[in-house]
């Protein structure tokens, strides 16, 4: 016990937190521009949050000491009604243009990604015309917008790459769409994020984005894919 | 004598309820129409898909205003609280269905 | 809202009485059977309440213990102490038990044992269906801890997503465990709801109209009409999914034809309002308690009760936001995130009359006020977040992690548990009519505070950097294991705190000294009683005097009621009388006797619970036989309503005559009745909306062409409804015959003969008509339709069946007609969906 306070003491909290952000899953690391809008839009919400959090708990701790007159209007009125409105209401139009703007739009390149328990298969295009079927790894060319789509063979998955963009899920019986893309060539861990079974915490994949100049010479045939 | 109690509950609810069933209506437009390929027709500036959508939203708007225009004011909350539900009700039927004017609609 | 005037107050004025004299005639009528008799067979809604609030306590130890298991093995990356197979039994069991077995419960509990004393009055309106919810609701929840303990606890999440709950990827009982248990529990769900919303409405101390009434009892009434409305839903999707899983009707199977979405749309059509459900009572509180607290009254009455009335519709408008990443489109995603945004206007609204209160009168730093105090802290946080979430995008990262956990911890805990606190600290010395111990109430308070907020406040960031919910083990994440250490460790602290929080009110109940009366210095009528209250809450119901305005009275008329000066005093007539009021203004209407002691409600729960393990263990003939008993419990239960002889009426003031229930029309089951069908047209409706889903949005192959002879069908359909419309035309001419005193054995005979007709022709149909239901799901939830209308034909039936007997005793008499009118009830009801539901067919058909 003692050793845990220990350590515990030992990790500055800011050091620590900047150090968390950037993890393979972290949403808060956005490498592409979906995650990166949506990033935004929570560091704006947490400082909004923080505001309002202070502002009710100093109206609360004001609260203790003398009856006051205090207006009904302004109260429930005012401060319920107005003031809240004021507020959701610049959120719903923010929340509405990003999600607009993530939505797939235009043609981009299509790639599958088809979910069972507990792995998954990606189909793209490879070298020379040929489809490229993998198990592990999905392959996209970096700088531009790809479509996944996205399916089932039992239960229900969901497909989350958090660094490039949200989650969909994979539902049996119907089919997905989710626009993806990456900034730069990298590697981008992905894992399955609705509930199926014994094997969730290790239903995961990874995304590769290529050069776009190698794409699609680079994306290796199945049996050459590298073990991790 | 017991009627009148439940009447005027009823009327309190009345604002709610129009909104619950203009956002049914919407939302039942709103599934129909993707399904029925309503979006790829044309009617005017938008498609007739969101022209439905926004005749459900208007329908609703009037049955709310109108409720609100009809009911007395007052202070006393007898008077006050079948007002206050057309507010809600015309309120959030203004509220939750104002994506029919800019969202993509399928 | 103008009823017939009340009579000037001091018409209501009873002569004073020794009141040891009355304590004794109405404790002799009023209390549980001595010793192990009353444990079986009270239905005292004091008992009850306590009952329900005891269990649920209990259970929230069982669901806290559980989370512990969790934490401990989150702590570390490997975890390495349970295997999944269990871990995912435990998650499971942890959030059902906390949702299911803990929060309903408990505020159904507290909604009992508080409404009669607030409202001035006796008891609920059906004593009897208090006990026998709760015993419905121990049975199912010992099935599942007995599950748990043998090992064989659902395991798929607590939203029992399907295909992974279906029979294919979730072979053995587990699943069946969570739909049977669960549904049985939902029985007392239903039975509480229907009979607070009949108390609240009819049994109000005369003169407290509704719109003057404890806040509390608007907050209750709110959560109650949900509970009409919001359980039916959840209740059809288990018993779609259990016939699923049992005889394989694909309802949610994509590969003929179903839907896992249908599953989806259903729980969460109920799931969302639940955790309004769950969230009123608490508010209600903290409406009572803060501003007597604060020495003062609430800021905007008017606007609370305006936001409980948006709350109470718009919550249904939100279900959609739990499934923003199935691939809806963007529109209807945004319809449902403004609705999810605008609900917080109410909240706000309150929160905001709340500390105006608050500033409007002098708080004081008492032990509620503390746990009040972190309500504060940790809901607006906790509001906060789930704004956030109901923002589309940000939604698409966040769900199904971390940070969900942590906002659903930061509503539940700081919205219900912390009011819940504070109520419990409010109102235990009524409970044990003792004082508190001082300090030990604090440092719980803050044990809980700090750990809940070191557990849950990091859990955010631990969401945020990608850690999903529900997964047992992270061997490959270590930048997640000093966030989840840090959790587990402040886990432990809140575990502490809650232990010292049962251990303060176990020294209190058992070491307190005697408190006073009135410790609070309340307004309300709760508190006009010596303490503990005793069986019969009030020696004499309150006058219109003390009831016409907001401020009740509290202990100022404690004594003049005690001694019998308001209305119906005492019990000379040996009887449990309440008084039964207008709706509106609360103007006496009747007098109820309410039913005493009986082992009838265990009795009829046992053998539903008999039926249920039947089901669970797949032995469905013998389930089938097992409802035989269930059917005679239900009978004797309608027996025990019928009079024995003619009920004189009551004198309930001098001069004021009133009549007893048997002779009025407008009565509690009458009312009940209504709620309880207004429940069954939720369920009808959400089939309906089922079938219309199945129908028309599912994708997958098209269902088989239409078997039987379209001729054939139309026959049977049309002989049926033919056949229901002569029954529904019998109870309205019954009725009128016997006020005529004619005697209308031949006609009723007529009605139960054209209700068994209808359930033949009904059975034709399903027969010859209808095709293999295990074919495709638009076959599968036809005959489901098929299956609910035969069902209310039925019961219909039952009740023909019911009257003829009667009539046959010579018991239809022009006051005593209770049978009659809820046969016509329930009897035009049954008309109305059947011809619904030959219409609906009718388009399904047409549209293949
Ligand atoms: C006593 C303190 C509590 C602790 C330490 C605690 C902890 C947890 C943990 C660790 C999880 C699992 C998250 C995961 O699987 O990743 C969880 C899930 C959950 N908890 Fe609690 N919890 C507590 C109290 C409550 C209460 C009071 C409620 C409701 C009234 C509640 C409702 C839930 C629900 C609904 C889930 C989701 C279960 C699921 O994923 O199927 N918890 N809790
Ligand atoms: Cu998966
Ligand atoms: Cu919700």
């Amino acid at each position: 016990m003692m050793s845990i306070l220990k350590r515990m003491a030992a990790v500055s909290v800011p050091l620590f937190a900047a150090q968390a952000c950037a993890a393979p899953l972290s949403t808060l690391d956005p490498a592409g521009p979906s995650a990166e809008a949506i990033a935004w839009l929570w560091w704006v919400f947490l400082a909004g949050a923080g505001g309002l959090t202070l502002f009710v708990m100093a109206l609360l701790a004001l609260s203790f000491g003398a009856p006051r007159a205090v207006s009904e209007r302004r109260w429930t009125w005012g401060l319920g009604v107005w003031f809240s409105l004021a507020i959701l209401s610049a959120m719903l139009v923010a929340g509405v243009a990003v999600g607009e703007r993530l939505l797939p739009r235009d043609t981009a390149l299509e790639v599958r990604a088809h979910a069972q328990q507990w792995s998954w298969t990606f189909t793209h295009p490879g070298p020379d015309g040929t489809v490229i079927e993998t198990g592990r790894d999905l392959h996209i060319p970096a700088g531009q917008p790809v479509d996944v789509r996205i399916t089932s063979a039992d239960v229900i998955h969901s497909f989350w790459v958090p660094r490039l963009a949200g989650k969909m899920d994979a539902i049996p019986g119907r089919e997905n769409v989710l626009r993806l893309q990456a900034a730069s060539p990298g590697i981008y861990e992905g894992r399955c994020a609705e509930f199926c079974g014994i094997g969730y915490a290790t239903h995961r994949f990874r995304v590769i984005a290529h050069d776009p100049a190698d794409w699609p010479a680079s994306v290796p045939a199945q049996a050459e894919e590298a073990p991790e | 004598m017991k009627g009148r109690g439940l009447l005027w509950l009823g009327l309190v609810a009345l604002g709610p309820a129009i909104w619950a069933a203009a956002f049914t209506l919407v939302y039942a437009l709103h599934g129909a129409g993707c399904a029925a390929g309503w979006a790829g027709i044309d009617a005017g500036p938008v498609s007739l898909h969101r022209l439905l959508m926004l005749l459900g939203w208007l329908a609703g708007i009037t049955a709310g205003g109108w409720l609100l225009l009809r009911l007395p004011a007052g202070k006393d909350r007898e008077t006050w609280l079948p007002r206050a539900g057309a507010l809600i009700g015309l309120f959030a039927t203004l509220f939750t269905l104002v994506p029919v004017l800019f969202a993509s609609s399928c | 809202m103008t009823e017939n005037s009340m009579p000037p107050a001091d018409h209501l004025a009873n002569p004073p009485q020794p009141a040891l004299r009355l304590h004794r005639e109405l404790t002799r009528v009023w209390s549980n059977a001595p010793g192990i008799r009353g444990v079986f067979t009270a239905v005292n809604h004091s008992t009850i309440g306590l009952r329900f609030m005891c269990t649920a306590l209990i259970f929230f130890g069982i669901g806290g213990l559980l989370a512990m298991l969790i934490r401990t093995q989150l702590a570390t990356r490997k975890g390495a102490f349970l295997d999944t197979e269990i871990y995912n039994q435990i998650f499971t069991m942890h959030g059902s038990i906390m949702m299911f077995l803990f929060a309903i419960p408990m505020l159904e509990g507290l909604a009992m044992y508080l409404l009669p004393k607030m409202l001035g009055t006796r008891d609920m309106a059906f004593p009897r269906l208090s006990a026998f919810g709760y015993w419905c609701y121990l049975f199912g929840g010992l099935i599942l801890i007995g599950a748990l303990l043998m090992g064989v606890a659902p395991r798929d999440g607590w939203f029992m997503y399907t295909p992974l709950s279906g029979s294919t990827y979730s072979p053995g009982i587990n699943a069946d465990v969570w739909l049977l248990g669960v549904t049985f529990v939902e029985i007392s769900a239903l039975a509480a709801a229907v009979e607070i919303t009949v108390t609240i409405l009819r049994m109000r101390a005369p003169g407290m109209k509704l719109t003057q009434m404890p806040l509390f009892a608007w907050y209750i009434l709110g959560a109650a009409v949900m509970m009409l409305a919001g359980f039916p839903p959840l209740i059809l999707g288990s018993v779609l999914l259990e016939i699923e899983r049992a005889f394989g009707w694909p309802f949610f199977d994509p590969e003929r034809g179903g839907d896992p979405l249908l599953w989806q749309h259903l729980f969460w059509l109920f799931g969302h309002p639940e955790v309004y459900i769950i969230f009123l009572p608490a508010a209600g509180i903290l409406s009572t308690v803060i501003p007597v607290l604060s020495r003062t009254r609430i800021l905007g009455y008017g606007a609370i009760v305006a936001s409980i009335l948006g709350l109470v519709f718009l919550s249904f408008g939100l279900w959609v936001h739990h499934m923003f990443a199935v691939g809806i489109p963007h529109m209807a995603l945004a319809f449902f995130s403004a609705a999810s945004l605008l609900v917080a206007v109410p909240t706000a609204v309150q929160v905001f009359a709340w500390i105006g209160t608050m500033w409007k009168g002098r708080p004081q730093l008492k032990l509620p006020m503390l746990y009040i105090l972190g309500f504060f802290f940790t809901f607006v946080m906790g509001g906060l977040t789930g704004v956030m979430l109901a923002i589309v995008p940000f939604n698409w990262q966040a769900h199904d992690t971390a940070f969900v956990t942590a906002h659903l911890h930061y509503v539940l805990i700081g919205g219900f548990v912390f009011p819940m606190m504070a109520g419990l600290a409010y109102w235990l010395p009524m409970i044990s009519g003792r004082r508190r111990i001082k300090g030990l109430g604090e440092l719980a308070f803050w044990t809980i505070l700090v750990g809940f907020h070191g557990t849950f406040f990091i859990m955010h960031l631990t969401g945020l950097v990608g850690m999903p919910r529900r997964i047992d083990v992270y061997p490959d994440h270590p930048e997640w294991e000093m966030l989840n250490l840090v959790s587990s460790v402040f886990s432990f602290v809140m575990t502490f705190g809650f232990a010292l929080f049962a251990l303060d009110c176990i020294l209190q109940a058992w070491l307190g000294k005697h408190a006073r009366r009135d410790p609070w210095k309340a307004p309300t009528l709760d508190w006009a009683m010596a303490l503990p209250p005793p069986a019969y809450n009030f020696a004499s119901l309150p006058r219109p005097d003390m009831t016409g305005s907001e401020y009740a009275g509290g202990a100022e008329v404690a004594l003049t009621l005690a001694r019998g000066e308001g209305v119906l005093p005492g019990a000379p007539r040996g009887h449990r009388e309440v008084l039964v009021t207008g709706i509106g203004h609360a103007s006496p209407q009747h007098v109820a006797i309410l039913p005493a002691n009986t082992a009838l409600p265990i009795q009829f729960a046992a053998s539903i619970g008999v039926f249920v393990l039947m089901m669970l263990f797949g032995l469905y003939y013998v389930a089938l036989a097992a409802l035989l008993p269930v059917l005679w419990f239900a009978w004797r239960w309608a027996r025990a309503l019928v009079p024995a002889g003619s009920v004189p009426p009551v004198e309930i003031a001098p001069g004021l005559q009133l009549p007893t229930h048997y002779d009025s029309a407008a009565t509690l089951t009458g009312s009940g009745l209504a709620c309880f069908l207004f429940a069954n047209g939720t369920f009808f409706a959400s089939l309906i909306f089922g079938l219309a889903f199945i129908t028309l949005v599912s994708p997958g192959p098209a269902p088989p062409p239409l078997e039987g002879q379209a001729a054939v069908s139309a026959m049977l359909i049309a002989g049926g409804l033919l056949a229901a419309a002569l029954a529904s035309l019998v109870p309205g001419r019954a009725l009128k015959e016997v006020s005529e005193a004619g005697s209308p054995l031949r006609l009723i005979a007529f009605g139960l003969a054209a209700n068994l007709a209808a359930l033949a022709a009904l059975a034709g149909l399903a027969i010859w008509q209808l095709g293999d239901p295990r074919v495709h799901a638009q076959t599968a939830v036809r005959a489901a339709l098929l299956g609910y209308v035969a069902l209310q034909l039925f019961i219909t039936a039952i009740f023909a069946a019911f009257a003829l007997d009667q009539a046959r005793r010579g018991e239809l008499a022009a006051g005593h007609l209770g049978a009659l009118r809820h046969w016509n009830l329930w009897q035009g009801y049954t008309l109305a969906i059947g011809a619904i539901s030959a219409a609906v067919i009718w388009a399904q058909v047409l549209s293949q």
